[in-house]
């Protein structure tokens, strides 16, 4: 039971997460990335680097969160800027861009699985159960970065011109914010959160060239649902990867990867707007 | 009319002919290309001519209705598991193959059909329907996961009975089945239907608000589609002999998306050449290069969807259009020889029983959250008769117009339309009880020509053709009158992006008056015009009540126009109904006055 409790969390926190860098740019810029997957996987492959080139672990998170930044900024200017009047094609030019990517990781690395080194392994004891020590970290971090996020949006400069982009652009423009390098910084924030949790979730997974694609159309899901905005992910996480978790284990794990699909899609048919509004 | 009739069949026959010798061309070459071909090259194309179909089905989904589909594979995968199942486990044999290809079809047919309903309804942003369609090739692969040993898992099914025929006989038939589809799809987008296809992809909105089912539609053209699909997922499975779940995954679903929009969406010729030429080349360089060749894939694909949105095909045809176009205007191209209006025979079928008003509004609530836009209106219209709304900005009215067009808009109270109550009703069913509504903003179908746009509005009451572009467009005399008024009828053959500001307006106006409303709601019909266009169109609006009795709802902040036409005027403040009553009594209330003055009711009144 604790086990089973334990699960959800954690699997909810993976997935907050994971689906936070796809919710910032989809926020801002009305805009889903497709490439997001291949930034989860850069993500993996920077903590390869870092831990290769034997430096600690724990600096992989940062690192990853630099080469984001750096990645999310300049794709931005070349291939995002042109499709700002067309959302739908943007879709498919970051599936196109993903698709670059990792082949650039090809070239560079080779397909096969790599090693990276993981800031702490084992297990600890809680509620009366030994659990992986990683995944109760990752709990952790989600909260961070939920409330981190919250702070970013709502206390500082960059998030009011953030907000006042999203609501009404024009008007934003108009009253002398710069909407282009909002724009600009919102992509390299959304690569580098996304690098970020690639890093985060690599000490759970196998670093190969496609470890990001599994985790896209779920967070793409998680983020509509959400209405787009930190608490609706939230609680959204918790819904959906608690059920993912529930069928997984009771009923079969095969069903249990598409249950985070098919009931986005029965929520979304009820709600458009996702959980946050109306 | 005789010879108009006559002149339309002989262009739709020309089209009928055009198509059958484009298609007799494409069947000789393929008949004749084994002869050349080495057995290599004629096996990858044998599955390229597949995928080829399931590009082109692509494109009808996403190039020409603007549907954008991660999930064609799905019906793909879908035939192709129909025959591998079939022949497996139940039986094989012409009977067994026949019976085969069915089930592929009608699940197919039946899954899209499902995805249809769940995901095309009014108001549905295009961004669900890609989600539908993202989640199903990711269900449907899970689904044959589950499947274990029935369905193989996830190394799928190969080795079971197919016809080990020539590999020659197999690349006719999968060339045949290509130039067969390819052929109706080459009829259907250039048939009258073909071009409401264009006209949803535009402005979906607007066409659901001149009566067209556009749910129904997308529905019947997925459903369609998947069946289609299917077959080619069929052929391909019995050629190859082999299946695996990435025949239905989210990845082919995807390819397909590059094949299309590489070659050129919303073409025809581009899709296939994309799939093919794109199939072939990474079956001889999967060997060599397999990574680079992806890499470049991806690459192109990226620059095209950026730099190139209509694919390489845009390219050619654009070409082609400049050759044509040597020494034109721009603006000044007619497309086709034109089409000609007639008169509808017959005024409206279903008479009208003259004591029910053709519109009750009663108690009529709008609510956004805590914001109350309209409070308890009640308003009769009578047939016959011009009722003009005024009232400050914001004052509700466009949200009254909203709140009779679409039965999901407002809050609470009933609409009824000739006795009808509207209920909730989308507003395409509104449309079929009489209402008909144009917009403040002009929202026409830019590359569609002026014919075009009004044989759209006709779609309701005439239908459309599925395979013939019909030469003629039949109209209620009104239409035609203002056509006449504004000189429109001189530029059927336009592009209505070309025209200016005050014949979009008359075209606008043509088009709702041609779906045969009972009761017609204008916003602002003539916002920037110019004195005498305002003349011509108040002259037409007092002749459309008088002469043909239809009932008018008209917004208008021109007071002096609304008092020339009027027969009552309502005036709205607030959300609240604060006068209904004669042209003179409006005029001379002190209440509108002060309203207009922006003062106090209270010290008014």
């Amino acid at each position: 039971m604790a086990t089973l409790f334990l699960d959800i969390l954690t699997t909810a926190s993976m997935l907050f997460i994971v689906a936070a860098g796809l919710m910032i740019i989809l926020g801002v810029m009305k805009l889903i990335n497709f490439a997001h997957g291949a930034f989860l996987t850069v993500g993996g492959y920077a903590v390869h680097v870092v831990t290769d080139a034997g430096y600690n672990a724990w600096l992989t998170i940062p690192a990853a969160a630099a080469v984001g930044f750096l990645l999310g900024v300049v794709v931005e200017r070349l291939v995002v800027r042109p499709l700002y009047s067309r959302p739908l094609d943007a879709i498919l030019a970051t599936w196109g861009l993903g698709i670059v990517i990792a082949q650039v990781i090809v070239f560079i690395f080779g397909r096969e699985v790599q090693f990276a080194a993981s800031p702490i392994s084992g297990t600890a004891e809680l509620l009366a159960t030994t659990y992986s020590a990683w995944r109760l970290i990752l709990v952790g971090a989600a909260v961070i970065l939920g409330v981190l996020l919250t702070a970013l949006l709502y206390l500082t400069r960059f998030g009011l011109n953030a907000r006042a982009v999203i609501m009404n652009e024009d008007l934003a423009r108009g009253l002398g914010i710069d909407s282009v390098r909002v724009r600009a910084m919102t992509f390299g924030l959304g690569a580098a959160l996304a690098c970020a949790a690639g890093a985060l979730i690599t000490p759970l997974l196998s670093v190969d060239p496609n470890m990001g694609l599994p985790w896209l159309v779920n967070s793409f899901m998680l983020v509509l649902v959400s209405g787009v905005a930190i608490p609706g992910l939230a609680l959204a996480s918790l819904l959906l990867g608690g059920a993912q978790v529930l069928v997984s284990t009771f009923v079969s794990p095969i069903i249990g990867g598409i249950t985070i699909v098919v009931l986005a899609a029965v929520i979304l048919r009820i709600k458009p707007q996702g959980l946050s509004r109306g | 009319m005789a010879d108009i009739t006559s002149e339309a069949s002989e262009r739709s026959s020309r089209q009928v002919w055009r198509t059958a010798i484009g298609a007799a061309v494409a069947l000789a070459i393929i008949l004749t290309a084994p002869f050349y071909l080495d057995t290599y090259m004629t096996n990858v194309l044998i599955r390229a001519l597949f995928l080829g179909v399931l590009a082109l089905t692509v494109d009808l989904v996403w190039g020409y209705a603007g549907i954008l589909t991660f999930g064609q594979s799905a019906f793909f995968g879908i035939g192709a598991y129909a025959c591998a199942l079939v022949f497996t486990h139940w039986g094989f044999g012409p009977g067994w193959a026949i019976a085969a290809l069915l089930i592929g079809v009608l699940v197919a047919a039946l899954t899209a059909w499902l995805v249809g309903l769940l995901s095309f309804y009014h108001g549905a942003s295009p961004l669900y329907s890609s989600i539908m369609t993202l989640a199903l090739p990711i269900v449907l692969v899970q689904i044959i996961f589950a499947g274990g040993r029935f369905t193989g898992s996830s190394s799928g099914l190969s080795g079971f009975p197919t016809y080990y025929w020539s590999i020659d006989t197999w690349f006719i038939i999968a060339g045949v089945l290509l130039v067969l589809v390819a052929s109706v799809a080459w009829l259907f987008v250039r048939s009258d239907y073909g071009r409401i296809l264009v006209a949803i992809r535009e402005n979906e909105d607007r066409c659901a608000y001149l009566g067209i089912p556009v749910s129904r539609i997308k529905t019947g053209l997925f459903v369609a589609c998947g069946a289609v699909g299917a077959i080619a997922g069929f052929g391909y499975a019995a050629f190859t002999n082999v299946v695996a779940p990435e025949l239905g995954g989210f990845l082919l679903g995807t390819e397909s998306l590059i094949w299309v929009a590489l070659g050129g969406r919303g073409t025809l010729i581009g899709p296939i050449l994309g799939a093919i030429g794109i199939d072939v080349t990474s079956s001889y360089l999967s060997g060599s290069l397999p990574f680079l060749w992806k890499f470049i894939v991806g690459v192109a694909f990226v620059v095209v969807i950026i730099v190139l949105p209509n694919g390489f095909a845009s390219l050619a045809t654009s070409g082609w259009r400049r050759y044509r176009m040597r020494g034109v205007e721009a603006g000044d191209v007619r497309h086709g020889p034109g089409i000609t209006l007639v008169s509808t025979s017959g005024r409206r079928a279903d008479a009208v029983d003259p004591t029910v008003a053709p519109i009750r509004i009663d108690g009529l609530t709008c609510r956004y959250g805590s914001l109350t836009v309209l409070d308890g209106i009640t308003v009769e219209g009578r047939a016959g008769q011009l009722l003009s709304i005024v009232g400050p900005n914001g004052a509700g009215k466009t949200t009254l117009m909203r709140c009779i067009s679409n039965g999901t808009e407002r809050t609470g109270g009933q609409v009824a339309v000739a006795g009808h109550e509207i209920g909730r009703n989308s507003p395409q069913k509104i449309v079929g009880l009489g209402v008909g509504r144009s917009f403040q903003n002009t929202s026409l179908f830019d590359s569609l020509t002026v014919g075009d746009c009004l044989r759209l509005a006709r779609f309701r009451i005439d239908g459309a053709r599925s395979f013939v572009r019909s030469g003629t467009v039949a109209l209620p005399e009104p239409a035609l009158e203002i056509l006449k008024a504004t000189g429109l009828d001189q530029q059927l053959g336009l592009e209505s992006r070309y025209l200016s500001h005050g014949m979009k307006r008359g075209l606008e106006l043509a088009m709702v008056l041609a779906t045969e409303p009972r009761v017609l709601l204008l916003d602002e019909p003539t916002a920037g015009l110019t004195k005498p266009e305002r003349t011509a169109i108040g002259h037409v609006l007092t002749r459309l009540v008088a002469e043909y009795g239809l009932c008018v709802f008209l917004i208008e902040h021109d007071l002096d126009f609304v008092r020339e036409i009027s027969d009552r005027i309502v005036v709205l403040h607030q959300g609240k109904l604060l006068l209904d009553g004669t042209v003179d009594e409006v005029v001379s209330s002190d209440l509108v006055k002060a309203v207009y003055a922006g003062q106090d009711l209270e010290a008014a009144s």
